[in-house]
């Protein structure tokens, strides 16, 4: 009881895992980023279908780690498809993971000057965050997943309650029709959707710290349901308040639906510093998730203790965050950081699920 | 005939558990043991103790039999009373008379035997065989009886320590509840303890702390409920105290605590007797020293620190209301002061334009910056706490109102601070008055300026940084193996029941699972 020997997270907070590295980003820019592609109100039909792809994936991705249910992915991939081959892919998805880390510095750092501190320098702004994200992550999985557990409430109540404040600039009108021109529109916003999902890859790393490996599917399944009803809400509260033109010329539409109106009689008049409270934290735990796989990978990788790891990726992920030149360069690194996480996880585990199971019952045993 | 044997076996056992000792004082020391001359033995007593004043020396004639005894007892220390009405009637009346022998007879019978056996009616009694011993039995308290022509002295046990009355527990007061608080004295706050009807399950074990002046500390808990594991780990965090004197349970809790870098409390002090037991029933484990009124209790949590007994003492509504109430102020106490930076010096957009114009107007005159102001208000509050906490109870409330009220209205007036910000701080203060624990208000009190000199660095991102900071902090905190946050994270529905809600009494049927207990059910 005083010591546990082994660092262990419980089925809920694998799900609370999964929902907090999913939403991240995606939260604010979701609406612009589908709209772009959907072009008609059926945006949320596209979510849906998202999501149910993310699932797929996502139990893909478990059912291959749980062949394997006392290892991560870094060391299980050596064994499926050779040491040297098996490294660079973990190499990759350890470079993925530092990507999507610095990704969200860069977000945070980008919505904070806007927003709140219009003077502060952005090494500043950046510098006390991953300062705080090292102090949590040096001790290991078990705090994250608690941390990820206190914020996650915060973000339920503080999203709702300003979500629905917003049900006064709410028209319905602006959500139809309905399927108005075909499916086609909304199976092209499908990828993007899709890619708003990106999370459920940390279940490949997740699996050997899980209490009961075998509940896991049950966990992602959660962990993605959960995001996909916030991003459903989302996406038709503001399309509803802003509409579909409305959505696609602003930058950050969900923060705009926030501005947009003001409740007369309440402390604040208006919320968007509630939502920036929420979002913050999230993009805190997508920040600390993906940093703690990047520093897990290379230890495990390595076979050396995780900390010396934890501390030299810090300058490293500073630089990644700084790689943009502005918001628009910015964008195009997410859209890639998109791609490649279409490839590294739809794709890659079901070809080493096939290859483990023509390989057959080897691995059984030891396991 | 009966009697004749109970008395024979009691006479042996005690040559018995003479014997014992004197193998083991031999073993020790053979230079300070009773020798058969008895000026020679009362001069070694008095090189030992003899030089402090406090050290009585009586001798007498025992039995009127011509045979010289001394009884040697520490003034204020025994009970001079139980000498004077018991120990010294029954030792000089004539025993000859009194026992119907003759006197040749009693003579040659006198001995530390027959003394224990036959004359003293006291209940501790015991025989000492070397001098160091008696000396030290004698400085806590006891009478030594030393008889001319026998090898060793008798104890008397007649410690009597100076305790005050039972009182009501300043640091921790109640509306309703029991007004029984623990006192300085050990063997009282155990009673308190048994008296609470917990009989056969409840053990209280003792050890010795401190090198130099050893002090009695009992560990307790209750032997069904309670954890072994958790036992264990106390007693090994207790055995490892190393030093030389522990006057305050403050002293054990800085010793034993997981993390002394944390500003946050991992054991909690009490002295109210129905809050030790509520925690024993619920599988945790208690520390009592002597010399202390305060109690700890561990392992805690930060819910616990946020609760009173007075929550389950009342209805279950009131109790829920109270508790919701205690979380808002400690949010408020940690949290207000550094809004208020915040929205004044970056996001004054973000409140209501009336209310934004409306301090601005007040704080135009002001010549520093919101932290400053801020910082500045909050010092002499905490400043003027201070004060008043150690000032004569009559002068105390006094000083609070002139601080408080004089100072703020004339450092508004003065054009020093804004009017807001005197609301700011008063509310800060309150809340943070609200917090039964008096170590977690500190706590709170300290965190809200780091808190503030965020907020005045980064505006509101910087108390969200500072929030995640301190969160992060609190999760990776243990008390005694139980994660500090718990029941809140790890996710335990059942617990929360009994967290910032509290439910009735008959549907929170079990104990807290983070206790491992091994009894895990209240009731039903």
């Amino acid at each position: 009881m005083i010591l546990s020997p082994k660092d262990q997270i419980t089925t809920p907070q694998a799900a609370v895992i999964v929902i907090n590295f999913i939403l991240g980003s995606g939260l604010l820019t979701l609406p612009r980023s589908a709209t772009e592609k959907v072009h008609t109100p059926d945006v949320w039909i596209s979510v849906i279908l998202g999501g149910i792809l993310t699932m797929i994936a996502g139990v893909i991705m478990v059912k291959l780690s749980q062949k394997f249910p006392q290892k991560t992915f870094y060391q299980y991939c050596n064994e499926i498809i050779g040491k040297w081959v098996g490294g660079l892919l973990s190499l990759f998805i350890i470079c993925y993971f530092l990507l999507t880390s610095g990704f969200q510095l860069r977000s945070m750092a980008e919505v904070i000057s806007y927003l709140l501190l219009e003077g502060t320098p952005t090494w500043a702004i950046t510098m006390i965050f991953m300062w705080v994200g090292l102090y949590l992550i040096i001790g290991g999985i078990n705090p994250i997943a608690r941390l990820f557990e206190i914020i996650l409430p915060l973000t339920v109540i503080f999203f709702l309650v300003v979500v629905f404040m917003s049900i006064k600039i709410f028209e319905i009108d602006n959500l139809r029709p309905v399927l108005g021109e075909g499916v086609i529109p909304v199976l092209k916003g499908v990828k993007t959707t899709a890619l708003a999902f990106t999370g459920p890859e940390i279940m490949l790393l997740l699996i050997p710290f899980m209490n009961h490996p075998q509940k896991a599917v049950k966990a992602l399944l959660v962990g993605v349901s959960i995001p996909l009803i916030f991003y459903v809400i989302t996406v038709v509260m503001v399309i509803g308040a802003l509409s579909v033109e409305g959505v696609v010329t602003r930058t950050w539409p969900t923060l705009d639906l926030i501005r947009s109106f003001e409740v007369s009689g309440l402390i604040f008049e208006r919320f968007e510093s509630l939502l920036l409270v929420v979002w913050i934290m999230q993009i805190f735990s997508s920040f600390t998730i993906s940093y703690y796989a990047a520093a897990l990978g290379l230890a495990q990788l390595s076979k050396k203790s995780i900390h010396p790891f934890m501390f030299g990726l810090l300058p490293i992920l500073y630089i990644i965050a700084m790689i943009p030149k502005n918001i628009n360069d910015q964008f195009k690194i997410g859209d890639f950081i998109g791609n490649v996480a279409l490839w590294l996880f739809g794709l890659l585990p079901l070809l080493l699920l096939i290859i483990s199971r023509i390989k057959g019952g080897k691995y059984e045993t030891i396991t | 005939m009966k009697m004749k044997e109970w008395k024979s076996k009691i006479s042996k056992k005690g040559k018995v558990t003479n014997n014992d000792k004197q193998e083991v004082d031999t073993s020790q020391d053979s230079t300070d043991q009773f020798t058969d001359n008895f000026i020679l033995n009362l001069e070694l007593v008095r090189e030992e103790i003899g030089h402090n004043w406090d050290v009585h020396f009586r001798e007498f004639n025992i039995g009127r039999t011509g045979i010289r005894s001394i009884v040697i007892f520490v003034d204020g220390l025994s009970d001079k009373d139980l000498i004077d009405k018991h120990i010294m009637p029954s030792l000089m009346v004539n025993f000859s008379a009194e026992y119907k022998h003759d006197l040749p007879y009693i003579k040659g019978s006198i001995s530390t035997e027959f003394i224990k056996n036959e004359v003293l009616s006291i209940s501790e009694v015991e025989k000492v065989g070397s001098i160091k011993e008696l000396a030290s039995k004698v400085l806590t308290g006891s009478t030594a009886l030393l008889i001319d022509g026998s090898l060793d002295a008798l104890i008397l046990g007649t410690t009597k320590l100076k305790t005050r009355t039972i009182e009501e527990p300043v640091s921790e007061a109640l509306v309703r509840g029991p007004r029984v608080g623990f006192t300085e004295s050990l063997s009282d706050n155990t009673s308190f303890l048994r008296g609470s009807g917990e009989n056969e399950n409840l053990s209280l074990v003792k050890f010795q702390v401190g090198k130099h002046s050893k002090k009695d500390l009992v560990v307790a808990y209750i032997k069904d409920i309670v954890d072994p594991e958790l036992v264990q780990e106390v007693e090994n965090r207790i055995k490892k105290i190393d030093i030389d004197n522990v006057p305050e349970s403050g002293y054990v809790e800085q010793l034993i605590e997981d993390n002394y870098l944390s500003p946050f409390p991992q054991v909690q002090n009490t002295e109210r007797p129905d809050r030790v037991i509520a925690a024993l029933m619920e599988g945790r484990v208690a520390i009592l020293l002597d010399g202390t009124p305060f109690a700890l209790i561990v392992p805690v949590t930060l819910s616990m620190m946020l609760q009173s007994p007075e929550d389950y003492y009342e209805r279950w509504i009131p109790g829920t209301f109270i508790r919701l109430l205690r979380y808002l102020a400690a949010v408020l106490a940690l949290f207000t002061p550094s809004l208020y930076i915040a929205f004044i010096s970056f996001h004054s957009g973000l409140i209501p334009t009336k209310l934004a114009i409306s301090i601005i107007g007040n704080r135009s005159g002001v010549p520093f910056p919101a932290l400053i102001e801020a910082l500045f208000m909050e010092i002499s509050i905490e400043i003027l706490r201070e004060a008043g906490l150690r000032l004569p109870k009559p002068i105390g409330p006094a000083m609070g109102i002139v601080g408080g009220l004089i100072i703020g209205e004339a450092a508004v007036q003065a054009g020093i601070v804004s009017p807001v910000l005197v609301i700011v701080v008063a509310l800060t203060a309150i809340s943070s008055f609200a917090i039964p624990q008096y170590s977690t208000g500190f706590t709170l009190r300290i965190l809200r300026y780091p808190a503030m000199f965020c907020a005045a660095t980064f505006g509101l991102y910087g108390v969200i940084v500072f929030f995640l900071f301190m969160t992060s902090h609190l999760v990776k905190l243990k008390s005694f193996g139980v994660p500090y946050l718990s029941p809140v994270v790890p996710y335990r529905l059942s617990e929360w029941k009994d967290l910032m809600v509290r439910m009735p009494l008959m549907m929170m049927k079990r104990r807290p699972k983070m206790m491992h207990t091994k009894n895990p059910i209240r009731k039903g």
